[in-house]
């Protein structure tokens, strides 16, 4: 494991050049292919995952709109039954794991360290490691489309039988269930390495005076989300394993002829399926208490309560799993219970509702895009609240099971809530990631396309589900009534699609071409909005003091206060040996590298392959571990105006491995360490 | 630069807790195991509840004393990993060496009582994986548990060779680790298989000569390995390992203890509720 | 980093006493803990009533538990912070599985094959 401690292992002297053994080589570069593969910067890592997630953003929208015209027309014969089955797993599968979770991750490792006053989270190269291990994940889930066995067709629950050898094997080899299998076993390690990592450096890399009440509330929600995760997905790993014991060693946990209960799969799926929706929805909370009080120009309403709420979903998360079993008989008493804690969660996000309400009220509101996505936000996060709570009650809920109802609810929670929350954020933050201003004519034209496709699409859902159209069909009849919703929605998934397509166009022109944006555009109140854009490595040339709980808000207020204590801090940490970055690894990758092999041979039942891969993966962390203690040396500009290296030029070049060996600038030595007179940061190794 | 004692192993000033990050890492990470081994658990009180007809007469498979023997003996490499971390904070670095090395060998004990014990129920009780509800439940869920001990008898390997690493940088260090892990590989194996045949000899009532003929590889490949540890392990150049490395050497003894008390909870569950 | 010298390793320090005593503890618990594991393999042969074995282990067991994680584990001398995240996951935990066992326990869970055993042959537990 590898810590950043700038001060616990105290070095007085720089040592002697350490002889290396060729294969620890430090990977020195600072830009190109090279650079970004080694990276364990929190930034780079969080543009990693951005760039991956909006990716499969798009791969499962494109999903979605194959879906919607194969429904456009009854007897449509658009799709073969088993693509659309396929169709239909993928596009959850990955918009859940590959696509909202990962962009979430993105802002958690861009943003947190950023707004709690640190120079990186605490185990960077574990860090650099999630995401590796994120990507192999997504490459095992989707390696299927590309060959015999064909993706996973057995929804984005995999309930118990239809994953088992007698339901998912078309024909001999299909592995099409053992990639799903093992590529959410893979994303499962992924998301609680990266949360256990955001844990500790949430709790223990604050900077001084940022006490817990203190903490931004997307930090705060950062936190809760990590404790979900760590505490939701091993259910779901002990179900895949279970799973995988079933489909490869032939035992009995969900076949029914060995005496197995398929109906505990169920329970130990939901244990993790539900807090999982609140790993879904509460990063993107906390992305709109950030949103809103910018531009209002206040505070947040009733922090602590906004914060004690977020912390009540998540725990009351835990309790509430079988309300997606209402129908499957589970007694009076279990099925009452489950359905009153449903609805106490009702209570803390109403909360929520009414405190960012307190925000807006009498605030001067800056009309801006972001401020649009945020009410968009809570006007659609809460009509599908309030279908939710029709789920709760256990009768209502056993006409609407599997039904389109459902599939309205949800995505009214996932694109109204998570999705427009997300866009909200890109749009918030851009200014500050790529230091470039996008257009607020062709942001707010984007909000109002997806808007208005977006309750095309999915308000006629609603009476479609109540009409009785079942969910994951790929035909109906044209006399059941449901042709017009159907069409309805076909279209504005068309439209949704195109609102989509003007945002990301956008952002693409805004990268490469939009005007410079100013330092701290939005006038913000939280800590990153003090950093030049973009973001030096070392992010903070001097460690804050925070006095109060919109950070930069009272930065701005009390200039000659908090320069007199950067001068004091910068002094000091000169003192003790200035700014101690994490040096750049190969192991991270060999190592995600190593579980991807070896995940691959396991979905092919080929155990010698199977070991290899578990073996790299061991001599990956083995190498890894030797040495965390060296680091390189940085040298932080304080003039603000100064030129920063900026990402923005090479960054795309990452996601075109092959074309960037040839663009990206070859690799340049290290900043020599030169200390920087006027305050005197000395830079060690 | 440090000598014995001086640094505060409940306070670390660099994090805002106090609490060292991998401590703090570590703990997050076991409340995390928590619900992992509760998820196991669960599957096999569930089956066990409802049992399907035919299923087996668990009483009559398990050995008491078997599984006493090994729950006494992960007991007391928990002692020794306590002991060790002990002394690595008051900077005893040869009397580390020795706990993690009695803490290897107990575990390296209770693995082989679960082999022991699985061979013993799938040739001579009939139980196997696949052929009952109560078999995939019991060897998963123990078998998961194992692992968890095999991880950490590797991480306590690894360890152990870590503090042989020279202070001086300028010498090599990297072959002569991985030549270490080999041979302590090498001679765990042989050493296992040695004592099995020794023991087998004994119980067939045969002489001495019959054993060192049938396993001569064994043992002397066993006595050369134990010889090559010993080397190894004979160092007075000064190392790089001592006081502040003791939080390395505690977060792994949490994880240890943790599977630890995950085996007093099994021990309970699986096992000596079923003589009820 | 810290260079220690293998060969001062033996000087006693000075904290001789706390190390002694520290040491005298952990081996006092380990035979602690032996001595309630014997208990616990002796008790479930004892002729008393089964809801007073089952209560006697989870209580055996539990003090077991208790005594790792705040003794080996330094819990009691550690921030009060560890035992609050390592309780958070171990509630969360014991509450799943006591739920998953009542739900699975409940009347309307009984699979079909176990009632027609229940009905039909001796019940053996």
């Amino acid at each position: 494991m590898d810590t950043i401690a700038p001060a616990s292992l105290p070095t007085h002297e720089a040592p002697a050049a350490e002889k290396r053994p060729w294969i620890f080589t430090r990977p020195t570069a600072k830009t190109g292919l090279i650079s970004w593969l080694t990276t364990v910067d929190h930034k780079r890592v969080g543009l990693m995952y951005g760039f991956s997630a909006l990716f499969f953003f798009l791969v499962g929208g494109f999903e979605a709109l194959l879906i919607r015209i194969q429904l456009a027309v009854p007897n449509n014969t658009f799709l073969q039954h088993q693509t659309y089955n396929e169709l239909f797993t993928m596009h959850a599968t990955t918009m859940i794991f590959l696509a909202v979770m990962p962009l979430s991750a993105a802002f958690f490792n861009y943003i947190m360290p950023l707004q709690i006053g640190a120079r990186d989270v605490a185990f960077p190269r574990l860090n650099g490691f999630a995401f590796w291990v994120f990507l192999a994940g997504a490459i095992i889930l989707n390696v299927g489309w590309f060959i015999k066995a064909g993706s996973p067709d057995i929804g984005w629950f995999g309930y118990a039988p239809l994953t088992s050898k007698a339901y998912s094997s078309q024909f001999a080899g299909d592995i099409s269930t053992d990639l799903w299998v093992m590529g959410l076993q893979i994303l499962g390690v992924s998301s609680v390495v990266g949360s256990l990592n955001f844990i500790v450096t949430i709790i223990n890399l604050r900077a001084p005076g940022m006490t817990m009440m203190r903490l931004p509330v997307f930090t705060w929600m950062t936190l809760i989300t990590a404790f979900l995760i760590i505490l939701s997905f091993p259910a779901i790993t002990i179900a895949l394993v279970e799973l995988m014991m079933d489909r490869n060693f032939d035992t009995g946990f969900f076949e029914i002829s060995k005496g197995g209960l398929p109906i505990l799969w169920q329970h130990l799926f939901w244990v993790f399926g539900h807090p999982e929706v609140y790993i879904l929805i509460l990063p993107a909370m906390g992305i709109i208490s950030e949103i809103l009080p910018t531009f209002s120009r206040k505070p947040l309403f009733g922090y602590p309560i906004v914060v004690f709420s977020g912390a009540c979903i998540g725990f009351l998360g835990f309790g509430v799993w079988s309300h997606h079993m209402f129908t499957t008989g589970m007694g009076a008493v279990a099925t009452a219970a489950f359905s009153l804690a449903t609805m106490a969660i009702a209570v803390p996000t109403g909360v929520k509702i009414f405190n960012w309400i307190g925000t807006l009220w009498g605030g001067h509101l800056k009309m801006t895009t972001p401020m649009m996505f945020a009410l968009g936000f809570i006007w659609m996060f809460m009509m599908g609240g309030f279908s939710g709570v029709m789920h709760a009650a256990a009768p209502a809920d056993a006409q609407q099971q599997d039904s389109y109802f459902v599939v309205a609810h949800f995505h009214y929670v996932l694109i109204g809530g998570s999705v427009f929350a997300l866009l909200a954020g890109i749009h918030y933050w851009f200014p500050l990631i790529f230091g470039r201003t996008v257009s607020e004519f062709w942001g707010k034209l984007s909000f109002w396309v997806i808007f208005v496709g977006f309750n095309t699409t999915f308000f006629p859902m609603h009476f479609l589900g109540l009409n009785g159209m079942p969910r994951r069909t790929a035909v109906y009849d044209g006399n059941m009534g449901w042709n017009s919703p159907n069409f309805i929605a076909t279209i504005g998934a068309f439209i949704l699609g195109i609102g989509i397509a003007i945002y990301f166009v956008t952002m693409v022109y805004t990268l490469f071409k939009g005007p410079k944006a100013a330092r701290d555009p939005w006038d913000g109140r939280t800590l990153e909005w003090a950093l030049p854009n973009p973001p030096p490595e070392y992010n903070f040339a001097v460690t804050p003091s925070v006095h109060a709980r919109d950070a930069f808000w009272y930065e701005k207020h009390h200039r000659d206060e908090i320069a007199r204590e950067k001068i004091q801090h910068a002094r000091s940490e000169s003192e003790h040996g200035g700014i101690h970055m994490p040096s750049q690894s190969w192991f991270p990758l060999l190592t995600a590298i190593g579980m991807l092999v070896g995940s691959l041979f396991l979905a092919n039942h080929n155990y010698l392959g199977a070991i290899s891969g578990g073996g790299l993966t061991i001599l990956g962390a083995y190498l890894w571990s030797p040495k965390a203690q060296a680091a390189t040396t940085c040298t932080p500009n304080l003039t603000p105006t100064a030129k920063t290296p900026t990402p923005s030029t090479e960054l795309p070049l990452i996601f075109l491995f092959p074309l960037s060996l040839y663009l990206s600038p070859s690799s340049s030595p290290p900043i020599p360490p030169t200390p920087t007179p006027s305050i005197g940061i000395k830079t060690k190794d | 630069m440090s000598h014995a004692a001086t640094i505060d192993h409940h306070h670390d000033v660099t994090t805002s807790t106090g609490i060292p990050n991998k401590k703090l890492f570590m703990w997050a990470f076991l409340a995390s195991d928590c619900m992992f081994f509760g998820a196991l658990i669960s599957t096999h009180l569930i089956y066990r509840l409802h049992p399907p007809p035919g299923s087996p007469d668990v009483s009559k498979i398990f050995s008491i004393e078997l599984t006493s023997f090994s729950t006494f003996i992960l007991l007391m490499s928990s002692l020794l990993m306590a002991l060790a971390v002990n002394s690595l904070q008051k900077g005893h670095v040869r009397s580390t060496r020795h706990n993690l090395l009695g803490t290897i060998f107990f575990g390296l004990i209770f693995l082989g009582c679960q082999v022991y014990e699985f061979n013993h129920f799938v040739h001579e009780k009939g139980l196997t994986l696949s052929n009952s509800i109560f078999g995939s439940t019991f060897y998963t869920l123990t078998g998961t548990h194992g692992c968890h001990v095999a991880i950490g008898v590797l991480w306590l390997v690894l360890m152990y060779i870590r503090s042989f690493k020279p202070a001086d940088p300028s010498r090599s260090w990297l072959a002569r680790a991985i030549a270490h892990f080999v041979v302590f590989t090498i001679t765990t194996v042989a050493g296992t298989a040695a004592v099995l045949g020794l023991v087998h000899t004994i119980q067939s009532h045969e002489s001495l000569s019959v054993f060192i003929d049938h396993h001569l590889l064994a043992t002397s490949t066993t006595v050369i390995g134990l010889a090559l540890l010993t080397w190894f392990g004979f160092s007075r150049k000064p190392v790089d390992f001592g006081e502040a490395n003791a939080i390395d050497v505690e977060s792994m003894g949490l994880y240890w203890h943790f599977v630890d008390i995950v085996w007093i909870v099994i021990f309970t569950v699986v096992y000596l509720l079923e003589y009820l | 980093m810290s260079l220690t010298m293998d060969a001062k390793i033996a000087t006693p320090t000075t904290h001789a006493g706390h190390t002694q005593s520290k040491f005298h503890t952990f081996v006092q618990i380990a035979m602690v803990l032996s001595v309630i594991t014997g208990v616990e393999i002796v008790i479930i042969y004892l002729p008393i009533g089964k809801w007073l074995v089952v209560s006697s282990l989870v209580v055996l067991s539990t003090v077991k538990f208790l005594l790792v994680i705040f003794y080996f584990m330094h819990l009691k001398w550690d921030k009060v912070f560890c035992t609050i995240l390592f309780f958070i996951g171990l509630v969360l935990a014991l509450g799943t599985v006591a739920a998953l066992l009542a739900l699975f326990g409940a009347e309307a869970s009984a699979p079909l094959t176990s009632q027609i055993l229940h009905h039909s042959a001796p019940v053996i537990v």
